[in-house]
């Protein structure tokens, strides 16, 4: 509508309307108030306001000239509309704009939350080691930790005088039970109850009852493996320390076995397996733990005749201290936040 | 076990691998190389030299002497400190310039007391030959004056193996050649083979009583005449030297020899201290003492089996059967005949004395693990030989002996059972090499039917598979292939470890902790916690005397390490010990739940650790209701009982003041709950569509009054069309009658076929307010 504002017309009335008009315009862009805006907005555009009265003063006018005129005011009714609305937005975008300024928040301070939780170190390993047992299709059992010496030593064929069963090893009770020194119990309670083939695996707290140091605990954790089937090799055996090797630290490992012995397997050996040692570089073998085929008399007291199988077993915390370099196993079990927050993230 | 190199290389004609090929081998075989340590050699520019002179150094007060010695050629003056060098002893003289690495001592020549002093006699510590430190080392005749002592005394690699409890038959050189000799095809040469054994019908003068075969399977003894106590020669001294023992004289070194060389514990006698020449065997009498080597007196039981002499009625105890010899009847330097022991004792006999007196010994260990029932008429020929080879005399043709030899059953043996068992193949012929080797007697009655002996020596092959371990230990584990096992094995699914509940609790922001099962009494009870049921009967430890009630004290206990922590959530799975073993977890919280340090957080209370129990039991559809309970270790008033899908299983609480103050833990919140904590399957229904209506209506009860109460009551009175009743406010305050407070409910009604008009609403709402003030409570307007 340049018009209104542009080059003079030879009309007066029309000149009069244009600079009439432009005061208007000029006002509402100068409102910085809703209230004053709306005030505005009634004087100008209200059922009293300026162009009302000029359009009901139009009726004085001959009808052609007054429909020239009254065109015009209707124009600049329209006009007037718009600038108000154009300046209610604008008035709107500055209100938005100071109402965002105000609730900006400091992204950078920390966020609100429970404390952090997390899994102990050992929890960790042993999931780990789950997982690579459940994937080879293997059982978890669990079982008692106060165990009677059938279980812990006779029906794994210690000899009744066997060393092990001094009380410098083992925490026996005033009423003749001990806490169990290996996960092996779970081989024979497991045998009582299912019948062959299988494959089991046990995690669990083992005791020995020795001074403890930066390297022996009194309490510390196993896990054991129990496969028994129709006819079940020794080299079964390897090749299921191997996968396990191979999950934990990656394909191609090797692993050794060498004879030892361990009264409940025959032949019996314990097993290592070749890897970096994270803490010094150096390739070198790992001696993780003991093996061997389950001895006759193990099976003789489930009950079995007519299978084979293979056990292994290893200590857990060896697993969780040596790659991170934790210099004292006493360690895990003080509690200390300190120690038991580092263990986030993936092992 | 301790293994010197040129020892083993004894028993062989041929070359044995070099070292770092022998560990490989030995570890091979089963017997674990712990280790291998290079025993020094004799420092240089130290001479074999005989005593000359000893004398006081005039106006010096203290035990110095100049003493005057002589390498043969030359004699040289020096001090020593020794107060009982004497005349004739031959030593060594480190010279001036020797360096001693040992005690990193430089030898120079130097005025002592006033006298030049041109060297320094050495002891055998000084020189790091063995652990002695006191007096000058004695060399023995054989030693020539003015010879360097490094040429008769060189380095040399010491391989120490650790055996394992089956292998005592390797608790020897001897023992070790037998297995290295069978891997590599060598034969070895046993050092009692070709010796002249005692005759056991010729009378010796001595007689023996042996009160027990059982306890005493075989004694012998063996006389010789004339012997001469001295310093044992340098090469006996190296190799006990070696073994980490101390040289003592000829006769004791002899039978500490004889018992690392062949694995048999032997012992000398005075001949002197058995009178009449009767030797008895008994059990001791209660309360029998006896002086033993190392000086202590013990006080002997029933158990305890005894060598002592009787002597004109007097029974004098000499020894501790199988463990140590006693102070009386030992050789000394006055000796001049012996009575040479060898005897096999009943191995559990031995431990348990060896465990009664807390004495360790040599003996001991290898009796324990048990000794060739048949090894000694060899080891006695071989003992005597050495004798007299170290300190002359004459032997006597008898031998006085009890006891027989063993016999050892046949294994019935398939060689087939290589391969099923190990799945790789030794053949028959190779097998039987390696079982003779083993000094196995091997009976072939069919292809795959054989009889074999084991030699008297291995206790630990038994059964078939005894022998098929030898056969695969020799022939190598290293032929052990990588397979599957060949099964149908579905295992069922489980979590025994608890492993989602644990890793929700940790998402619930919990820390895991794990602590000891063994704790006191006294920690049990400074915690509230039941008294302990289980004891332990010899704990090494002091506080480790009981097995933990409760998992929440270990967590106490955490959690006062960690004070300082503005927020602590903890949590434990693990066993607890009360009649029964139960598998439980254990929560604990204190200080802020909500962490953000820059504004007030939420600091935790019963309704954070109630509501980290709801998502444990929403996550599985289970149903937690907590009713108020007490427990000696709760807040009287914050104590819960928790039931989860209609089953107690724990409590919940806040600490009870008086234990928060012993452990400094004020504003403590634990749970306890048994395992395992069910879910239930889930069931799905279609969503109800209508709306509902809500009404709100505020209840004044007596505090006592639970939610849980008035919901029972609620329920009952609104109907099915009720579907949630909340809680949305609690008013204690002046405007109420003491004792009481107001809840402010919110029901909502719905009926799943149509919509509920506010007159039907209404009509539910008045049932409920009826119920409300029959059961004595107000309305809240």
């Amino acid at each position: 509508m340049t018009e209104l504002g542009g080059e003079r017309s030879s009309d007066p009335r029309v000149d009069e309307i244009t600079t009439e008009v432009e005061a208007w315009l000029e006002s509402i862009t100068g409102v910085g108030s809703f209230t004053s805006l709306q005030d505005l907005r009634v004087r100008l555009l209200g059922k009293k306001g300026e162009i009302t009265q000029r359009l009901k003063a139009l009726a004085s006018l001959e009808p052609e000239e007054r429909r020239a005129v009254g065109g015009r005011w209707n124009e600049v009714k329209a006009r007037l509309t718009e600038a108000i609305d154009a300046r209610k937005a604008a008035l709107e975008q500055q209100a938005l704009a100071a109402q965002l300024a105000v609730e900006q928040v400091d992204v950078t301070l920390p966020g609100t939350r429970p404390p952090q939780g997390g899994l102990h170190i050992l929890t960790l390993v042993t999931n780990r080691l789950l997982d690579v047992f459940k994937g080879l299709g293997y059982e978890v059992v669990t079982g008692p930790e106060l165990e009677t010496d059938h279980y812990n030593f006779a029906a794994l064929n210690f000899p009744p005088d066997h060393p092990a069963r001094d009380t410098q090893d083992t925490f026996w009770t005033t009423d003749g039970r001990l806490l169990r020194t290996h996960t092996s119990p779970m081989q024979v309670r497991y045998m009582e109850t299912h019948k062959p083939p299988f494959k089991v695996v046990v995690p669990g707290k083992v005791f020995r009852n020795e001074a403890q140091d930066v390297t022996h605990e009194a309490q510390f954790h196993q896990l054991e493996a129990l496969v028994v089937g129709e006819r079940v090799t020794m080299a079964d055996l390897r090749g299921a320390i191997n996968e396990m090797a191979e999950a934990l630290i990656g394909p191609g490992t090797r692993t050794r076995l060498q004879p030892s012995y361990f009264p409940f397997v025959e032949p019996g050996a314990e097993f290592a397996i070749w890897w970096t040692n994270p803490r010094s570089g150096r390739e070198e073998w790992l001696e993780l733990g003991g093996c061997g085929m389950v001895h006759p008399k193990v099976f003789e007291a489930a009950g079995y005749s007519g299978v084979t199988g293979f056990a292994f077993g290893f200590g857990i915390e060896r697993l969780a201290l040596v790659p991170y370099a934790i210099p004292d196993i006493r360690y895990m079990y003080q509690g200390d936040l300190r120690i038991l927050e580092q263990f986030r993230g993936t092992l | 076990m301790k293994v010197p190199y040129s020892w083993l290389q004894s028993f062989f004609d041929r070359q044995l691998p070099d070292v770092e090929r022998l560990v490989e081998l030995l570890d091979g075989l089963g017997l674990a190389v712990e280790d291998v340590a290079e025993a020094p050699a004799a420092p240089r520019d130290v001479v074999v030299v005989d005593v000359i002179k000893v004398e006081p150094v005039p106006g010096a007060t203290s035990v110095l002497s100049q003493t005057i010695v002589s390498d043969g050629t030359r004699e040289h003056l020096v001090v020593c400190g020794d107060p009982n060098i004497r005349p004739g002893m031959r030593t060594a003289l480190a010279l001036p310039g020797a360096y001693l690495p040992a005690v990193d001592l430089q030898v120079k020549a130097r005025e002592l007391v006033g006298v030049q002093s041109n060297g320094m006699l050495a002891s055998a510590k000084e020189l790091g030959l063995y652990e002695h430190g006191a007096g000058v080392i004695a060399l023995g005749r054989d030693a020539a004056l003015g010879a360097e002592l490094a040429s008769l005394w060189p380095s040399e690699s010491v391989i120490e193996v650790e055996l394992t409890p089956n292998r005592a038959d390797a608790f020897s050189i001897l023992g070790v050649a037998r297995d290295v000799g069978a891997k590599l095809g060598y034969s070895y040469r046993h050092p009692a083979s070709g010796l002249p054994a005692g005759d056991p019908d010729l009378d010796d003068g001595l007689t023996l009583d042996v009160q027990d075969l059982g306890a005493a399977p075989r004694f012998t003894l063996r006389r010789v005449d004339g012997v001469a106590v001295a310093p044992s020669p340098v090469w006996l001294q190296r190799r006990l030297g070696q073994l980490g023992l101390r040289p003592r004289n000829n006769i004791v070194d002899a039978t500490n020899y004889v018992t690392f060389e062949l694995g048999q514990p032997t012992h000398a006698y005075d001949f002197g201290a058995i009178p009449q020449g009767h030797v008895i065997v008994r059990w001791a009498h209660a309360g029998e003492r006896l002086k033993v080597l190392n000086d202590e007196t013990i006080e002997m039981t029933t158990s305890d089996l005894v060598i002592a002499t009787k002597a004109n009625g007097v029974d004098v105890p000499l020894g501790l059967a199988g463990v140590m010899g006693g102070a009386n009847g030992g050789v000394t330097s006055a000796t001049t005949a012996v009575a040479l022991e060898t005897a096999c004792f009943e191995h559990v006999t031995v431990r348990r004395s060896g465990q009664r007196h807390k004495l360790v010994t040599d003996a001991r260990t290898r009796f324990e693990r048990g000794v060739d029932p048949n090894l000694q008429e060899l080891a006695s020929a071989r003992l005597t030989a050495l004798v007299v080879e170290v300190a002359g005399g004459s032997p006597h043709a008898g031998l006085t002996a009890v006891g027989k030899s063993s016999v050892r059953q046949p294994v019935d043996y398939r060689p087939t059972r290589v391969h099923y068992l190990m799945d790789f193949d030794v053949p028959r012929s190779v097998q039987r090499g390696y079982l003779g080797a083993l000094g196995c007697k091997v009976v072939e009655r069919e292809l795959d039917d054989w009889r074999v002996t084991p030699p008297s020596w291995r206790y630990d092959i038994n059964i078939e598979e005894d022998v098929i371990e030898e056969v695969a230990r020799l022939h190598g584990y290293e032929h052990i292939g990588l397979t599957d096992p060949d099964m149908r094995f579905v295992p069922p699914e489980s979590d025994p470890t608890h492993r989602k509940l644990r890793e929700r609790l940790a998402a619930l922001g919990l820390q895991e902790a794990m602590t000891y099962v063994f704790t006191g009494a006294t920690e049990l009870a400074r915690a509230g916690a039941p008294a302990p049921v289980v004891e332990l009967s010899a704990p090494q430890g002091v506080e480790k005397g009981v097995l933990r009630t409760a998992i929440y004290p270990g967590l106490l206990a955490a959690a006062a390490a960690n004070r300082q922590a503005e927020a602590l959530a903890f949590f434990e799975i693990g066993h607890v010990f009360g009649q029964e073993e139960e598998e439980r977890v254990a929560l604990l919280l204190r200080g802020q739940r909500e962490l953000g340090k820059w504004r007030p957080g939420l600091m935790g209370d019963f309704f954070t650790l109630k509501g980290i129990l709801e998502s444990l039991a929403g996550l599985e559809g289970a149903k937690l209701e907590t009713l108020p309970a007490r427990q000696p270790y709760l807040h009287p008033g914050v104590s819960a009982k928790v039931v989860w899908n209609g089953e107690d299983v724990g409590f919940a609480g806040q600490l009870h003041p008086e234990v928060a103050a012993a452990f400094g833990l004020p504003d403590t919140f634990v749970a306890e709950l048994n395992l395992p904590l069910g879910g239930t399957r889930i069931a799905f229904k279609d969503i109800v569509r209508q709306p509902y209506a809500e009404r709100d209506l505020a209840i004044v009860a007596p505090i006592a009054v639970t939610f849980a109460d008035l919901a029972g009551l609620l329920s009952a009175a609104a109907g099915e069309k009720l579907f949630t009743l909340s809680p949305f406010d609690e008013y204690r305050g002046d405007k109420l009658p003491a004792g009481t407070r107001s809840l402010a409910l919110r029901f909502r009604f719905r009926d799943a076929n149509r919509a509920l008009t506010d007159e039907a609403v209404d009509e539910l709402m008045e049932n409920v307010i009826r119920a409300v003030r029959g059961a004595g409570y107000d309305i809240r307007t």
